[in-house]
């Protein structure tokens, strides 16, 4: 069932669609407002170049997303900014956020690089996030100069650039395939491949569509008044207030601001991954003390819970294969309830725990589905010769992710599977890659027949080192801010 | 063995209601080490909070959520032994209370007494395992889980029967372990009979009413229909100021447990209140046959309770459970929503249900943004157990009981995989 027009595929900022996997340079601008009518103007030259959900296989791409301070700078309404969802309006720094996130300790938003406390601290405010991607380096430098000479003219200034660079494959810097186990939107060619248990509702990640509770989530609007230039579409009646209203008022009380919009995640995680390798090696030694490469390798194989192709351990517990790295049709409740193959807490099994945690299979699948967010994360950093030596250069993971509901999907995700001590039956552990390890014996649970084997001492081998909510609205949306 | 779910449930007089708001922040303070009502020193005590409420309609109240083991009389005598200054304290900002000084313990125990509110329904998640039990057990496993990381690193895994006759041993060197041995059951006979029985009974009783009970189902269903057509729609809620304050006090405890407490006004009809009051009557009824740690399939609530207050014309909901409370009530709508749709839908403000139990809770977020706003702040919650969960606890028990039982091959192996 396709409930995305051709009309919409033109409103629908193009990241939501796809990745751009074709673009493998990329840069991503972070701006501050400092010109609210001039920034309008620029918002209004820019939407004809922001890159639409049409499937045009273009050299380059453009895409802007907004945090809740950048829509009030650029001066949208009070009422209409109370409309957004908490966690956008909050942003990602508040002490309970932290808590939910796991951003403790060296994660706390007070160490960050950028992003933040921007409620509090003014200087941290970020606006507006320009993407900005390119087929090779000089397409990309060529749009990024480009666009950084009209910064001054559009009242806004550069707080910091943030490049990937292109990466040699699709493994990130711990030497895993990234990208996999995403699920696909309902109505989109993303489910051209997709098995069933991946496709999620359409209102799952954008807004204005129906989503996994046969509901449309909350989504922000503002009072028809406001947009006299009728640039926004009328908010379907939802609620029964509106349904007893004479039928030519219907709709015409207030607009969708988020339809074929969504909240985009940011987070900049820096791996550390001399680190990681030494412990792996250490944790591994043999009882001679000999360093057992294999092992190794197994061992992060377990942290991540698929192997360095992409081949989940779950479908291949012993060796990696090669020919099973895209696959993801898979549960782990009939192949692996005690873990045995794929552990319990593995990162993978952490984000996404599909058919296990529930009275049953479908039951359970269908519980954490509800949880799914669409990821867009890139590596950064130049990949080191050798992962065994420390080379200072800094290195790690834009993560960027895509859903209609940052405190079920996101946040969720973060809390109650990644950073859970008791996820899953486990005590008192966390994700190994991303959990909030903060206890002094962190350990890491690999479940074996008979017995299981806990790794201890676990370090942090990923930081955080920035991160914000923003908001990538369609381009009605944008338009009607431009014309504010 | 027994444990007991009660609130003392006391009218604030008004011109103290700020006091005992600065008493109950200071004790929020530090919990565990508060001035005054010493948590730690009540080992019958699992979980406890207090909530000062203050609705404009019925006045300030205080609920003062106890549940503990044993029966109430052993309780208060442990409760007044090491708290009596503090409670003193708290209920002079209470209406009625008239005990003179701390000393004043009949007087004192009177007043609790005459307030206890016990709860129309109630769950407990780990039957049967007193505190004291509960920590022993975790300890237990804490010390088997470091010798089998021990014997992991030499090398020395054998098969599981060999596995589980080391760990017999290490526990049996283990003076600290003595009690380990001699395991009692969680419920006696009885305690586990008697809920079925009354199940049986009540089916019974049902059966030979047919008659007349068949009637006033059509009656009761003719006028369930007409009243959810006919009330008005519950409004749009804006709760988001409110709940900016109530997750400042949440995810304390690195999120293993999480405490709420809400309070819902009863929707002002005579059918309304009979029909919470008769559902609430139902759940306890079945609930009392739950010895798996699960209510309606949710695994991870350790004590909650409902009980209606003000003569029926409100209902308290309180809970002590596992995890976030996004994941908590999200557990409500997909795997108990007919249950709770069964009771909340008689209450102010949930979403439009249709026959009782549809609808409802199913609409998720409606429901979610209902339950924030009826929620009201925990000013004061005790853990005894902060870092341990039901199904934990319940592993823990696992391992306990069948430590040195006779088991078969394929039960060593499963007892093997708890740790």
């Amino acid at each position: 069932m396709s409930e995305l027009t051709a009309d919409d595929m033109k409103d629908i900022q193009g990241f939501v669609i796809s990745g751009y996997a074709h673009l493998p340079c990329v840069s991503y601008l972070l701006l501050r407002v400092d010109d609210a009518a001039a920034a309008r103007r620029w918002l209004g030259q820019i939407v004809s170049e922001v890159t639409t959900s049409e499937g045009k296989e273009l050299i380059s791409g453009l895409n802007v997303a907004i945090t809740h301070g950048g829509l009030r700078r650029l001066g949208l309404h009070e009422q209409t900014l109370d409309t957004f969802s908490r966690p956008f309006v909050e942003g990602m720094a508040t002490p309970h956020r932290s808590r939910i996130l796991g951003d403790g300790a060296e994660n706390a938003p007070s160490n960050w690089d950028w992003g933040g406390d921007m409620e509090s601290d003014p200087t941290r405010a970020i606006d507006i996030l320009l993407l900005l991607f390119g087929n090779d380096e000089t397409t990309l430098d060529a749009l990024v100069s480009e666009h950084r000479s009209g910064l001054a003219r559009g009242g806004l200034t550069e707080i910091l650039a943030l490049g990937a660079g292109r990466q040699p494959d699709i493994h990130e810097h711990f030497g895993f395939a990234d990208g996999m186990g995403q699920p696909a939107i309902e109505g989109t060619i993303q489910t051209r491949d997709a098995a069933a248990r991946n496709i999620i509702k359409t209102g799952e990640i954008l807004l204005g569509y129906v989503n996994d509770y046969g509901k449309l989530a909350d989504t922000p609007s503002l009072k028809a008044a406001l947009d006299p230039q009728n640039t926004l579409l009328d908010l379907p009646a939802v609620d029964e207030t509106e349904q007893a209203l004479p039928p030519g008022e219907r709709g015409t009380v207030r607009r969708d601001f988020g339809r074929n919009g969504t909240y985009l995640v940011f987070r900049q995680m820096a791996q550390h991954v001399a680190k990681f390798c030494h412990f792996l090696d250490e944790a591994t030694r043999t009882l001679d003390g000999e360093f057992d490469a294999n092992a190794s390798e197994r061992l992060a194989a377990k942290f991540v819970g698929r192997w360095q192709s992409g081949a989940p351990l779950v479908l291949s517990p012993d060796t990696d294969d090669a020919s099973l790295g895209r696959v993801d049709d898979f549960g782990y409740r009939d192949e692996d309830a005690h873990g045995f193959r794929c552990p319990i807490g593995s990162h993978v099994r952490r984000s996404n725990p599909r058919d296990t945690l529930g009275p049953d299979g479908p039951t359970a699948l269908a519980t954490a589905n509800r949880h799914r967010i669409l990821r867009r994360g890139r590596s950064y950093g130049v990949r080191p010769d050798d992962r065994r030596v420390d080379d200072g250069v800094p290195r790690g993971l834009h993560f960027l992710c895509l859903n209609s509901d940052i405190e079920r999907q996101f946040e969720f995700v973060q809390q109650t599977w990644c950073n859970n001590p008791v996820f899953g039956g486990l005590d008192g552990e966390v994700d190994p890659l991303v959990g909030n390890l903060t206890k002094g014996d962190e350990i890491f649970t690999v479940q074996a027949d008979p017995l299981r084997t806990r790794v201890h001492n676990l370090q942090r081998f990923v930081t955080v080192k920035g991160g914000a909510y923003f908001f990538l609205p369609s381009l009605r949306a944008l338009r009607y801010l431009a014309g504010l | 063995m027994q444990q007991t779910i009660l609130t003392f449930l006391t009218k604030v007089k008004p011109d103290h209601v700020s006091e005992l708001r600065t008493l109950l922040d200071t004790m929020a303070a530090d919990v565990e080490h508060n001035p005054h009502i010493p948590y730690l020193d009540l080992k019958l005590l699992h979980f406890s909070s207090l909530v000062l409420t203050d609705d404009p309609g019925y006045g300030p109240y205080l609920v003062f959520e106890n549940n503990f083991d044993g029966k109430l009389e052993p309780y208060l005598e442990d409760l007044y032994a090491h708290a009596a200054e503090g409670l003193h304290r708290i209920y002079s900002c209470c209406s009625d209370y008239n005990a003179t000084g701390p000393c004043d313990k009949d007087r004192l125990l009177s007043y609790l007494r005459e307030h206890v509110r016990r709860p129309n329904a109630y769950h407990i998640g780990n039957l049967g395992r007193s505190v004291v039990r509960t920590h022993q057990e975790d300890a237990l496993r804490d010390g088997v889980e470091d010798f089998l990381d021990d014997m992991v690193r030499q090398g020395n895994v054998g098969p599981p029967a060999t596995i589980r006759q080391k760990i017999q041993a290490f526990v049996r060197g283990q003076p600290a372990f003595a009690w380990a041995g001699n395991a009692q059951p969680r419920q006696t006979k009885m305690e586990h009979f008697i809920p079925r029985l009354k199940i049986g009974l009540a089916a019974l009783i049902a059966l030979v009413l047919l008659p007349l009970l068949i009637p006033l189902a059509v009656v009761w269903l003719a006028m369930l229909r007409w009243t959810e057509t006919n009330e008005p729609p519950p409004l749009e809620l804006d709760v988001k100021d409110h709940v900016k304050e109530l997750v400042k006090r949440e995810d304390r405890t690195h999120i293993v447990q999480n405490h709420m407490c809400s309070i819902t006004t009863v929707k002002p009809s005579l059918f309304r209140r009979m029909t919470l009051r008769a559902i609430l009557w139902l759940i306890n009824l079945l609930a009392r046959t739950s010895d798996k740690g699960e209510l309606s399939g949710i695994p991870s609530i350790h004590f909650a309770h409902w009980s209606l207050i003000d003569n029926g014309r409100r209902l308290l909901f309180v809970s002590n459970f596992d995890g976030s409370w996004e994941n908590y009530l999200d557990d409500f709508i997909d795997k108990a929503s007919t249950g709770l749709t069964a009771i909340w839908s008689n209450t102010v403000g949930f979403p439009k249900t249709s026959w009782l139990v549809r609808e409802g809770a199913r609409d998720g977020s409606r429901f979610k943004a209902n339950a924030r706003d009826k929620q009201t702040f925990t000013n004061v919650w005790y853990s005894a157990y902060k870092p341990l969960t039901v199904q934990t606890i319940d592993n823990n028990s696992q391992i306990r009981d069948d430590l040195f039982s006779t088991l078969d091959e394929t039960a060593t192996r499963d007892w093997v995989r708890r740790f």
